[in-house]
């Protein structure tokens, strides 16, 4: 008898053939829903928080450097891709990509920083990011990437102008 | 009106001493009762009316009734009603009567609360330290809600030794762990070893414990919690997130779309799919049937490539919300799983006739690893290891959840035992699990993933939920409270009353069948050792030591 089942083993194994995949030579394609590490969009970011309140590992940070400037820094350490900030985010400015590979010894590689302008709301004096590209336009001289110059950074009035609205951005120039 | 009939019954036999009964379905009872009469009605439920003990919990109640509280829960499975027992201690005075001696399950329960909580159970008779490490200092309770998450208890000491029992007479210590080659993860056991025969063992586990507990009553809110309970565990990370989901959702009565209980059901069966296949393939590789094990392995891959495809990743689903599930089963899909299904079937059935018949393999396993019934229901063991041993209990069938109730399933059973038996039960049951999943395919109805929850979810209700992982019945209690988070939340992975098993099973066989017997449940430290820790030791049971085995495991019946 147990040569037979030993038979019928072989029979199983011959039939399966060789199926290693040549992996890390060559890697398999992901499916599209794929959930490897998230990036984060910072055109489409609006700074409203929701990826930090919900990132059970609470990988996501936020913080303001002053009224203006809001960091949401991805620390990437002990991020276990659940994609839950991909689901909450309202601008879908969080995507889960197809990376997975991503194993390094320098965490920065991973670690994402985005730096946001945050205009202040000039009846409540709450900040908020132009929701419009029209309206972002108009911070002429602000670069997204660049708070390390602190010269094109904002400073937003605690009045109102008399002006009208549409001309009320001064850039301080040095 | 089973729960109804049972509180009549205690009420009847305890009169007064059950103060409160709460009924929130037919399926659960929560009974409070006086601390003094907890080990009577422990053991009147356990030994009269032959229910099975789950776990026993302790809490920090202080800061809503000023009290501690401790409960045990206990299934009945023919009557499909999960129960717990609950009773206030009082917080100058943290003793309650210790329950082991009736209900030698309830061992390692006690012993936990004891250490994370600091209710003395007073009775207990080998009350060592079994979930902090040695290091820690005595009074210090981790679960208590005036410590902190991040709290690192004042006189912690590094080098405190652990003391071990003396290996009984004419036995030589053969250390097996924390790092072995057939341990997937820490775990220690000293051995004791008489010529080839080991004759007991003690227990140092818990070495990976990443105080997810506490977590989640201090830091996370109730929709972490889920992608968090899922690292619980490697293997069955659905499950966990599937029970506290459900366990919430039974608190919070809140009942989830069809479509979701279907995908549930759907992801659950994959996940056992998955695990008895790995499983399969790792008892072959323990007694070094290594063409099995790559059999399977390579029988199992498909699965995980189409769970990547529905969920985003191989093994950890992210599945549920509170309230429903993320991710949808689309009609492409669904058909690929099909296709997917019968090329298992087709795959699977030649390797189980062949091997069902293969004498070397059954050499190896039979009369090996041996609980019979006795130890089942003393020490509350589950899954394939009580239906090897014929207990036919299977959480699917006996606490029906998500969309089991509506599906036609068959609980396989074997009388061997031993680890033969629980191979066999494992390998047929993927077939049944093949069926589960044809039929969900079938029935699925269309509809919302996700029920939109506006209000808050009610504080200070209790939920219970059992889920059947491949190992075993998985079991989340759950207390809900403020700020958008629970107050209490206890895991019960199967290991954990399954480990308490191993000392029985392995007493009086060779050294050699020691690697088999243990993976024969399938343990899973991880699962165990969620708890509050940094890492190290537990210290052994009663059981452990030579003469007392059988005393406390086997003979203990009434």
């Amino acid at each position: 008898m147990s040569v037979l089942s030993k038979l019928q083993e072989a029979v199983v194994c011959l039939k399966a053939g060789r199926v290693t995949l040549p992996y890390p030579v060559k890697s398999q394609p992901v499916p599209e829903k794929f959930r490897g590490r998230p990036l984060f969009d910072a055109a489409k970011c609006t700074g409203c928080g929701g990826c930090a309140n919900n990132c059970p590992a609470r990988e996501i940070l936020l913080f303001d450097l002053c009224q203006e400037i809001r960091i949401v820094q991805y620390l990437g350490r002990r991020c276990t891709y659940c994609g839950r900030c991909a689901d909450v985010c309202p601008e879908k400015a969080i995507t889960m990509s197809h990376e997975f590979e991503t194993g390094t010894n320098a965490i920065g590689d991973i670690q994402q920083r985005v730096e946001l302008f945050m205009s202040t709301c000039q009846r409540c004096g709450r900040c908020f990011k132009e929701p419009s590209a029209l309206e972002q336009l108009k911070l002429k001289g602000y670069r997204v990437d660049d708070v390390a110059h602190e010269r094109w950074v904002f400073r937003s009035k605690s009045y109102l102008e008399t002006e009208p609205a549409v001309d009320d951005i001064k850039i301080e120039m040095d | 009106m089973v729960a109804r009939e049972k509180l009549n019954q205690l009420k009847e036999k305890f009169g007064p001493a059950v103060q409160r009964a709460d009924m929130p379905c037919d399926e659960r009872l929560f009974v409070f009762v006086e601390a003094s009469a907890l080990k009577a009605v422990c053991q009147f439920l356990f030994r009269d009316l032959n229910a099975r003990y789950v776990i026993g919990i302790g809490m920090d109640d202080r800061p809503f009734s000023g009290q501690f509280m401790v409960a045990h829960d206990f299934a009945f499975d023919e009557d499909h009603l999960l129960c717990s027992v609950l009773a206030h201690v009082p917080a100058d005075n943290p003793q309650v009567d210790s329950i082991s001696d009736v209900v030698p399950a309830a061992n390692w329960a006690e012993r936990e609360i004891h250490d994370l909580i600091g209710i003395e159970p007073v009775g207990h008779r080998y009350l060592k330290r079994l979930v902090l490490p040695d290091g820690w200092p005595d009074g210090a309770h981790p679960l208590r809600k005036d410590f902190a998450w991040n709290q690192v208890p004042e006189g912690y000491d590094d080098t405190r030794e652990f003391k071990f029992d003396d290996p009984p007479e004419g036995c030589t210590v053969v250390p097996f762990g924390p790092f072995h080659p057939t341990l997937d993860e820490p775990a220690h056991f000293r051995l004791y070893i008489e010529g080839e025969m080991v004759r007991g063992c003690e227990y140092r586990g818990f070495m990976v414990h990443r105080g997810i507990e506490k977590l989640a009553e201090s830091v996370l809110t109730y929709n972490d919690i889920p992608m968090m309970a899922e690292r619980i565990c490697g293997i069955c990370g659905c499950v966990h997130n599937v029970a506290y989901a459900q366990a919430v959702e039974s608190a919070a009565a809140i009942k989830p779309p069809p479509r979701a209980e279907y995908i549930r059901t759907i992801m659950l069966e994959i996940e056992r799919l998955h695990s008895h296949l790995l499983w399969v393939g790792l008892a072959c590789h323990i007694v070094g049937f290594d063409t099995l094990f790559m059999q399977s392995w390579r029988i199992r891959e498909p699965i995980m490539w189409i769970a990547e495809k529905i969920s985003g990743n191989r093994k950890t689903y992210a599945l549920c919300v509170i309230g429903g599930v993320r991710w949808d089963i689309t009609p492409e899909v669904k058909n690929e799983l099909r296709k997917l299904l019968d090329k298992l079937e087709a795959e699977w059935t030649p390797v189980v006739a062949a091997v069902s018949k293969d004498k070397n393999i059954q050499k190896r396993t039979h009369g090996i690893g041996v609980a019979d019934r006795a130890l089942v229901k003393n020490m509350g063991l589950v899954g394939p290891v009580a239906r090897a041993a014929g207990v036919d209990i299977d959480c699917r069938r006996d606490h029906p959840y998500a969309a089991y109730d509506r599906l036609d399933f068959e609980v396989i059973t074997e009388g061997g035992c031993d680890v033969w038996s629980r191979v066999l039960v494992r390998a047929k049951e993927v077939f049944e699990s093949i069926k589960i999943i044809r039929q969900c395919l079938e029935k699925m109805e269309d509809g919302p993933l996700q029920l939109t929850i506006k209000d808050e979810l009610p504080v200070g209700r209790l939920g219970l939920s059992s889920v059947e992982a491949p190992r075993g019945e998985s079991h989340h209690f759950v207390i809900t409270g403020e700020n958008n988070r629970p107050r209490r939340w206890r895991v019960r992975a199967p290991t954990y009353q399954n480990l308490q098993g191993i000392p029985a099973m392995i007493k009086d066989q060779q050294l050699a069948d020691m690697t088999i017997s243990l993976g024969s449940i399938d343990p899973c430290f991880s699962c165990t050792d969620r708890l509050e820790t940094i890492d190290l030791k537990s210290g052994a049971t009663k059981v452990w030591t030579q003469d007392e085995l059988l005393k406390l495991t086997r003979t203990k019946k009434a």
